[in-house]
This record gives structure tokens, C-alpha cells and sequence, in this order.
């Protein structure tokens, strides 16, 4: 799990091009959005293409996007129990 | 004087629950909805999604003529809505210069951009022939050469709330008294694009839209289009013509929020209504039924529900939302509903809400169920728009003994602009540079320098000469976390209005006393190709959300009020060549009626690769192209002067609050001819500058869009010519192409030059055809335009 965590976070700083900000910045127990990162919801929908194409996980409502993003651990366990 | 109050004297209707109004209605009636499978194209990720597509002989109702689907579905709409107004077989007595169109659109000609580059990406081949009706212009440049009309015609953008701004402005031009006769309304086909950009959202329902329903999930999607014709009460009633309703208020606003979420509290969309009631002097209490936007989206329907009760109190009045009759047909939608809401009016009777079942708790608003006779006499239709783009229009029953014709006037056409509107800012972003002095060195050099941009390597042709933008300090002026999730034109935009606008203007302004229009001819080119090729090449797979955004056309005015906090009208005109004339007009409309206290307008185009492809491939431009010479000739036959890109946007506001303004503007008008005559064009540019009491002597230059082209060039300088004939002396004639290049956008680049000629800093030798010398310099510009559609724009600089 903390490896997928660590990917996690690798691609999110990649997909996001966030400047400045190294994996270790990232707490894995707080919400992905709407916090320091300064991801907005369009991010969050961008990470749910990104889970598509990368995991092969399709969301198509947003309630279940909204609960797998609720941190990034919640997040790695969502691809851990979900990727094809 | 009476305010020429607007009245609706026909209708016409197409989407998924009919086509013509008696159909619609019927379906309405027994609240039936027309979604079904989607059949139009194959969407792997959506195929059992309902949709609401028109039936299947849309090519046969429109006559064969030749257009996008959404050109098509507009013209059906058109001529019922002409029929129904007695008007099939000509305008009788209606001067044609007093005959305008003002229609919404967001799709275009997307459906045949998108078989375009599924040819070229699966097959490797290029058929550009779709193409060539790509634009959002193409519906009202249709409507209007069909019709013949001479006076205002514009194509507005503001996404889902297009068809509803469209009639807004119709309304004012009406209001005005710049035209007695409008078909205003919208048109949108079904798409790739919009399927998936919606999907990409997670706002689509599969099963079919529940409009205020507690299960809601989000939309249907929907094609189609509806006109009105709209008319000054006066003329209408001296050609005899019935009323069937009138358009007794309207109102917009802006969320300054979000680029796609509504403002939670709804607090736009009550400002909206608000204006709508203050326009047409109405309480509250007098509204009877209200059309809602109800997309079903969980949001906006519950932002919706705030502001209708923020509004009305406890007594909010029968609510419906008509969306799953034939799905949320973006552009259209507003124009559906107000056709709706007329034959609600005519019948005393109210649609219901198909789709909603179980009341949402959450909301303590229950819709009108089904289909019912009521008593109404005045519909509010709202209509929201991504970026937070919102309209609110309120329709009147004809019986009702109006009020508002005897209200004082809000503006006439000689008020708009007698005194000129103080340009307090400019900021552009062109291949000539990004200031005036840097512009002022490009002009002293003879024009702008062409670079190489990549085309596809399938053609002849590896690379095209371009006019590119360049850098224009994104990073100074935008924050990294914003600026990844621009595009490159919304960047370009949004840099320019940074540029025109100091805070210190806005010192004792409130924020929705400040408007934006800022147009586009194309729009985010490149984050819409991008999106719609990693569909084609990824069969729907991830579809990305923030390219979808960025493709939508509002994006370049609704970013900059979010980023800037303006929430009055926002509004992006997408008419070709006119775009920034448009956008001219819409602000200072605002500021003359004292709506805004500042106003920034402008536009801004960006180059693209299947756009400059084409061009090679239709022979209009090769490698060795020579750059713009206006005035030279050089270029003849099939060849096109170089393209461009880039962008400016001007900050005006009311010339007695202004400190030390860099210029003024005034006779601001935008119309439309049928043949390039020089001598009505100059009788028409005398008479708007006459209108505004600007004195014909007083002009020093005519400032136009010449470009190399032998015809076109040799056009404007007879119109100066014909123009110098008139005012008794000699008006030279000056061009700025060739600093900026040859895009939609060029008009607003041509603003600033303008600025700069009557600022002394620009010599106008420069600009002018043979190099004219001004000895006593340059203080009055009047900026013309003229499309090769036809449709044309002008307005008046001094110092």
C-alpha cells in the first residue's frame, strides 16, 4: 500500500505539474483537494482520467470519485481493490 | 419618447420532442419525452446513454443548404419562426438595414471538425471540406443572407446560456432602436466533443435527466434550435403583425466563481433574475410560472432552488424544467425555453417536469409535474452558462396591458455614445509586442516579423510562415496553479485584460458594476483539437476534463471575471472578423445604460495546425509567402494574406470619471452588406458618426482591415475615397495587418493601434496606404471592418 502510495503521489505531482512540491509534502491521511496542494475540482476530475488511463478504473459518478478522494491512502485503497 | 418595447411575433422550434411548434407542444402537452439512443455517431462510451437527437432528415427540412448540422437545425427553426410571422414571402415595408440576426452557439460545425480529424488520425487522410462550416458564426451568416438583413448581425458564446444572452441582445437592439426586426434565438447539433466533455464532468445520467428529483445525477444531452422573431411593439403593429407575447425584461450577470460549478448559494443567478424584474419594472408577486434551467445536474439544481427562494420568499411561484423533453441542448436551451414560455402564454397553460418523481428533501422546491392550465401572465426562463454565465428572461402575455412602453427609454442609440466612453486601459498580446511603445517600433519597421510554425508532415508542406504571439510574460502575470489549467488563448486573453486594467480603476466600483465581453473567431483550437483527438485515438477512454473547459468559448471572459471578480454581463461574440466590434458594442450597451460603471472588451485568437494545414492545402498560403503588405497588391487569386494570432483587451468607462483617459470611443455599430459598395459604406459610416454627433470633417483616418489582398485593399481605399467626398476633404486610409497578421481577432489589435495614432505614438505614416503623411497628426480614427461574410463593424477613436 505505501508503495502505491508513492506512486500516487508521483503522478499527481506529475499530472498537476505542481512546481515546487516533492512527494514528502504530500500526508497521505488529508483530503486530496480543497487543501495546501491547491487542487481544485477540475483536478479532481483530471485524477479520475488519470485513474482511467493508468489503472484502467472508470468512474462515472461523482459520489464514488468524491469518497475515493477523501485522502490519498482512501485513494491507494480505491486502486488497490478496483484496478483491472 | 416610449421605450420601443420588444415583442415576439413568431416562433420555430426543432429538437428531440418534434419539429415545429404545434409538434413540440403536443409532446409537451402530454409530457412525453423525445430522448432515445443515440444514433447520429458512434460514441463506444456512451452508447446506452439517452440522448435527445432530432430526427433524421434534418438535411432535407433545411432545403439542402450547405452548413453544419447546427447551421441547419437553425434555419429549419428560422423559417418557421419568419412563417409564423407572416413573413415567408418577404419583409414588405421592413427596411432590410433595419433587419438584424443575433443567435447563440457553442458546437458549430464540431460534428464535422470531428470527422475531419477521425479521417486524419484512423486513415491518415486529410478531407478538409467540413472544415469550412466549423464556425459558431456560420448559423446567423446563413439567417441572415437568407433573409437579406442589413442591420446588426452576431453570434454570441456564453455556453448554455447562449440562446438566452443572443435574446438579450436582440432586445437591445430593439431597445435602441439599431434595428426593428431581429430573429434571435440558437442552434446546437449533438457532438463528440460535448458528449464526452459533459462525461468527462461526471454530469451526465445515463438513464435520462430528473430534473429537481432527489436521485438527479446530472444531464441528457440534446440537439436543436429555436428562433424568435423579435420586433420594436411600433413597427409591429404598423405592419399589422400579431403579438403573441412580449419580452418584458432581461437580465445577466456572472458567477465570478467557477469555470464549470455554479456558485453554490446561487448567488449569480439571483442577481440575473433580479436585473430581469428591475428591467421590466416587475415585483416578485407578478411573476406566475417559472421556466427553470433545471439541468439536473445535483448543483444546479439546488443552486437554481436558492436563488428562486432567495427571490420570491416563501412564495415561490410553479416551477418546471422542460430538460428531458429533448435533453439540455446547450446553446438552445434558452431559446427552446423562450419559445416554450410564448406558447405558455398563448395557451394558459404550463409545461410539467418530466423525469422528476421522488421530491428532494434537500430543496423544499417540488416542480410542476405535469402538463396543466394555469393563469400567467408573466414566465421567468432562466438560463446558466459554464463559467457561471447567467440570463434571466421574462416573457409577457400580449393581453397583458404592458407597462413598460411608456417607461421612460433606459438608452437610445444617441445617448450610447454621444459623449464616447473613456478607453482608461489597453493590453495586448500580438506578434507586433505586447505595449505600445513595442508595437510603435514594429509599425516604425514596416510590420512584424513571420516564423515558422509545424504542420502536419502528410502535406507538401512541413511548415507555415505564421504572425505567432510569442511570449507574452504568462508567467508575470499569471500564478503557476492557475496557469496550468489555462489554455494558451485564455492565457493570451487573460494577460491583455491584466495589461488594460488597474485596480486603481475599481477603486469605488462594486464588481457587478464591471462587464467583460471579450470575443473569439475560433476559440481554444488547440485544447479542443487535443480533447477530441485523444478520443478518437483512445475510443473515448479518459476523456479529459480541464481540455474540455478550456474549449468551451465563454472560458476567455468568465476566467478573467473569476480572476478578477467581476460580476456583471459576461459575454464572448464569435463572429469572425466582427468578434471584437461585437464585444465593443455589448460593453459599452452596458455602460451606456449605466448597468456597468467600467466595462472590459476585447478578443483574442490563437494559430493552430489543422487550421494552417487546411489554408496550405486550399492553396491559400505555401512557404514562401509574402508577408502582409497592405495596400501592395500582391496577393491575388486563391491566396490568403499570413496568419496570425494574438489578442488585446481595452478597459472603458464613463469619460466624466476618468482622470487622464488615453483616448475615447464612440459610434460603436455593427451591421451587415450584401456587396462591397464603397459609396454605401461610407454613407453608412457617415451616418453613425453623425448619430453620435461626431463631425464627418473631424476625421482623420479611416483604420481598416487591408491586408494585401488586391480587392479587398482597393475596397477600403475607395470607401476612404468616397468617405474623404463626403467630408469635403481628405481622409486617408490606414491598415495594421501587417504587424499583427490575418486572424478574427485582428479588429481588437487594430483598436490599440488606433489608441496609438491618436496617442502620437504611432506615426501614421506607417499605417497609411503610399505612407500619407498627417501634418496635423492624427486625432480622430474611425476602426472599419468589414467581413468577407458580409457582416461588418465600426466605431470612432479620438484624443
Amino acid at each position: 500500500m505505501e508503495s502505491l502510495i508513492e506512486e500516487l503521489k508521483t503522478k499527481i505531482i506529475a499530472g498537476f505539474a505542481l512546481e515546487g512540491v516533492t512527494p514528502a509534502d504530500i500526508n497521505p491521511d488529508e483530503p486530496i483537494f480543497g487543501t495546501g496542494l491547491e487542487l481544485d475540482s477540475i483536478d479532481a476530475l483530471e485524477l479520475v482520467a488519470i485513474l482511467e488511463s493508468d489503472y484502467g478504473i472508470v468512474i462515472t459518478e461523482r459520489a464514488v470519485a468524491d469518497k475515493a478522494f477523501a485522502s490519498l491512502r482512501a485513494l491507494a485503497e480505491f486502486v488497490a481493490a478496483n484496478r483491472t | 419618447m416610449s421605450r420601443r418595447a420588444p415583442v415576439i411575433t413568431g416562433t420555430g422550434i426543432i429538437c428531440a420532442a418534434g419539429c415545429g411548434v404545434a409538434a413540440v407542444w403536443e409532446s409537451v402537452r402530454a409530457n412525453r419525452s423525445g430522448l432515445g439512443p443515440l444514433t447520429l455517431f458512434s460514441s463506444p462510451r456512451y452508447a446506452n446513454h439517452l440522448v435527445g437527437q432530432v430526427r433524421d432528415d434534418v438535411d432535407e427540412l433545411a432545403g439542402n443548404v450547405r452548413g453544419s448540422r447546427s447551421d441547419k437545425l437553425s434555419w429549419i427553426a428560422a423559417h418557421e419562426a419568419l412563417a409564423a410571422a407572416g413573413l415567408e414571402s418577404g419583409f414588405g415595408k421592413i427596411n432590410s438595414a433595419r433587419l438584424g440576426v443575433m443567435l447563440g452557439a457553442t458546437v458549430g460545425g464540431m460534428l464535422g471538425t470531428e470527422k475531419f480529424l477521425t479521417a486524419l488520425l484512423r486513415e491518415n487522410k486529410h478531407r478538409f471540406g467540413p472544415l469550412r462550416f466549423h464556425e459558431c458564426a456560420g448559423a446567423a451568416d446563413l439567417c441572415a443572407k437568407k433573409i437579406g438583413a442589413l442591420g446588426p448581425v452576431a453570434t454570441l458564446s456564453t455556453a448554455c446560456s447562449a440562446g438566452a444572452m443572443a435574446i438579450l441582445a436582440a432586445a437591445e437592439l430593439i431597445e435602441q432602436g439599431e434595428a426593428d426586426l431581429m430573429l434571435a434565438g440558437a442552434g446546437d447539433s449533438l457532438s463528440r466533443l460535448t458528449l464526452n466533455g459533459f462525461g468527462s464532468l461526471l454530469l451526465l445520467d445515463p438513464n435520462g435527466c430528473r430534473p429537481f428529483d432527489a436521485r438527479r445525477t446530472g444531464i441528457s444531452l440534446g440537439e436543436g434550435a429555436a428562433m424568435l422573431v423579435i420586433e420594436a411593439e411600433e413597427t409591429a403593429v404598423a405592419r399589422g403583425a400579431q403579438i403573441l407575447a412580449r419580452l418584458a425584461g432581461w437580465g445577466a450577470s456572472c458567477d465570478a466563481f467557477h469555470a464549470t460549478a455554479p456558485q453554490a448559494e446561487g448567488r449569480g443567478a439571483l442577481a440575473a433574475m433580479q436585473r430581469a424584474l428591475e428591467r421590466g419594472r416587475l415585483q416578485p408577486s407578478e411573476i406566475d410560472f417559472v421556466s427553470a434551467h433545471g439541468t439536473a445536474t445535483p448543483d444546479n439544481d439546488a443552486m437554481e432552488t436558492r436563488a428562486l427562494q432567495k427571490l420570491f420568499g416563501e412564495a415561490v411561484p410553479p416551477v418546471s424544467s422542460v430538460k428531458r423533453f429533448f435533453g439540455h441542448t446547450l446553446a438552445a436551451s434558452g431559446a427552446i425555453k423562450a419559445v416554450l414560455a410564448v406558447q405558455s402564454l398563448r395557451e394558459q397553460a404550463v409545461p410539467g417536469t418530466p423525469g422528476f418523481e421522488i421530491a428532494d428533501e434537500k430543496l423544499g422546491l417540488e416542480p410542476v409535474k405535469e402538463f396543466r392550465t394555469q393563469p400567467v401572465a408573466h414566465i421567468l426562463s432562466n438560463s446558466f452558462g459554464f463559467g457561471g454565465n447567467n440570463v434571466a428572461l421574462v416573457f409577457e402575455c400580449a393581453d397583458f396591458k404592458s407597462k413598460i412602453s411608456n417607461l421612460k427609454p433606459e438608452i437610445n442609440s444617441t445617448a450610447l455614445t454621444k459623449k464616447g466612453f473613456a478607453v482608461l486601459g489597453i493590453g495586448a498580446v500580438s506578434a507586433a509586442g505586447n505595449s505600445l511603445a513595442e508595437i510603435a517600433v514594429t509599425f516604425r519597421n514596416g510590420g512584424a516579423v513571420t516564423s515558422a510554425f509545424a504542420v502536419p508532415a502528410v502535406l507538401p508542406h512541413t511548415q507555415a510562415k505564421v504572425y505567432a504571439a510569442g511570449e507574452f510574460g504568462a508567467e508575470q502575470f499569471i500564478e503557476p496553479a492557475k496557469r496550468r489549467k489555462l489554455s494558451r488563448l485564455q492565457q493570451l486573453a487573460l494577460v491583455a485584460a491584466r495589461k488594460s486594467f488597474s485596480p486603481e480603476f475599481a477603486k469605488t466600483v462594486a464588481p457587478e458594476k464591471i462587464c467583460v465581453a471579450v470575443g473569439t473567431g475560433l476559440g481554444s483550437l488547440n485544447d479542443t483539437a487535443a480533447f477530441v483527438e485523444n478520443l478518437i485515438l483512445k475510443d473515448e477512454r479518459a476523456p479529459r476534463p480541464s481540455l474540455f473547459t478550456s474549449s468551451v468559448h465563454n472560458s476567455l471572459a468568465s476566467q478573467i471575471a473569476i480572476e478578477l471578480n467581476f460580476s456583471g454581463l459576461n459575454s464572448t461574440p464569435i463572429q469572425r472578423e466582427i468578434s471584437f466590434e461585437t464585444a465593443l458594442w455589448q460593453g459599452m450597451t452596458e455602460l451606456a445604460s449605466g448597468r456597468a460603471e467600467l466595462a472590459l472588451v476585447g478578443a483574442a485568437d490563437e494559430l493552430n495546425q489543422d487550421q494552417l494545414a487546411a489554408g496550405m492545402r486550399w492553396g491559400w498560403w505555401h512557404e514562401a509567402s509574402p508577408e502582409i503588405r497592405p495596400f501592395a497588391g500582391a496577393l491575388e487569386n486563391r491566396e490568403r494574406p499570413l496568419p496570425g494570432e494574438g489578442g488585446a483587451v481595452v478597459t472603458l468607462g464613463h469619460a466624466e470619471n476618468s482622470a487622464s483617459p488615453l483616448a475615447f470611443v464612440s459610434a460603436i455599430r455593427i451591421g451587415r452588406s450584401e456587396n462591397q459598395n464603397a459609396e454605401t459604406e461610407a454613407r453608412w459610416i457617415l451616418e453613425t458618426l453623425a448619430r453620435d454627433g461626431i463631425l464627418i470633417g473631424d476625421v482623420d483616418l479611416l483604420l481598416t482591415g487591408a491586408n494585401g489582398l488586391a480587392k479587398l485593399d482597393s475596397f477600403y481605399r475607395a470607401v476612404a475615397e468616397a468617405l474623404s467626398k463626403l467630408a469635403g476633404k481628405n481622409i486617408a486610409c490606414g491598415a495594421y495587418k501587417h504587424a499583427c497578421g490575418e486572424h478574427h481577432s485582428a479588429s481588437a489589435f487594430g483598436f490599440v493601434t488606433a489608441v496609438g495614432l491618436v496617442h502620437d505614438e504611432i506615426a501614421p505614416e506607417f499605417c497609411t496606404a503610399d505612407k500619407t503623411v498627417l501634418p496635423g497628426g492624427c486625432r480622430t480614427v474611425v476602426l472599419f471592418t468589414f467581413s468577407p461574410t458580409g457582416t461588418k463593424g465600426m466605431c470612432c477613436v479620438c484624443a
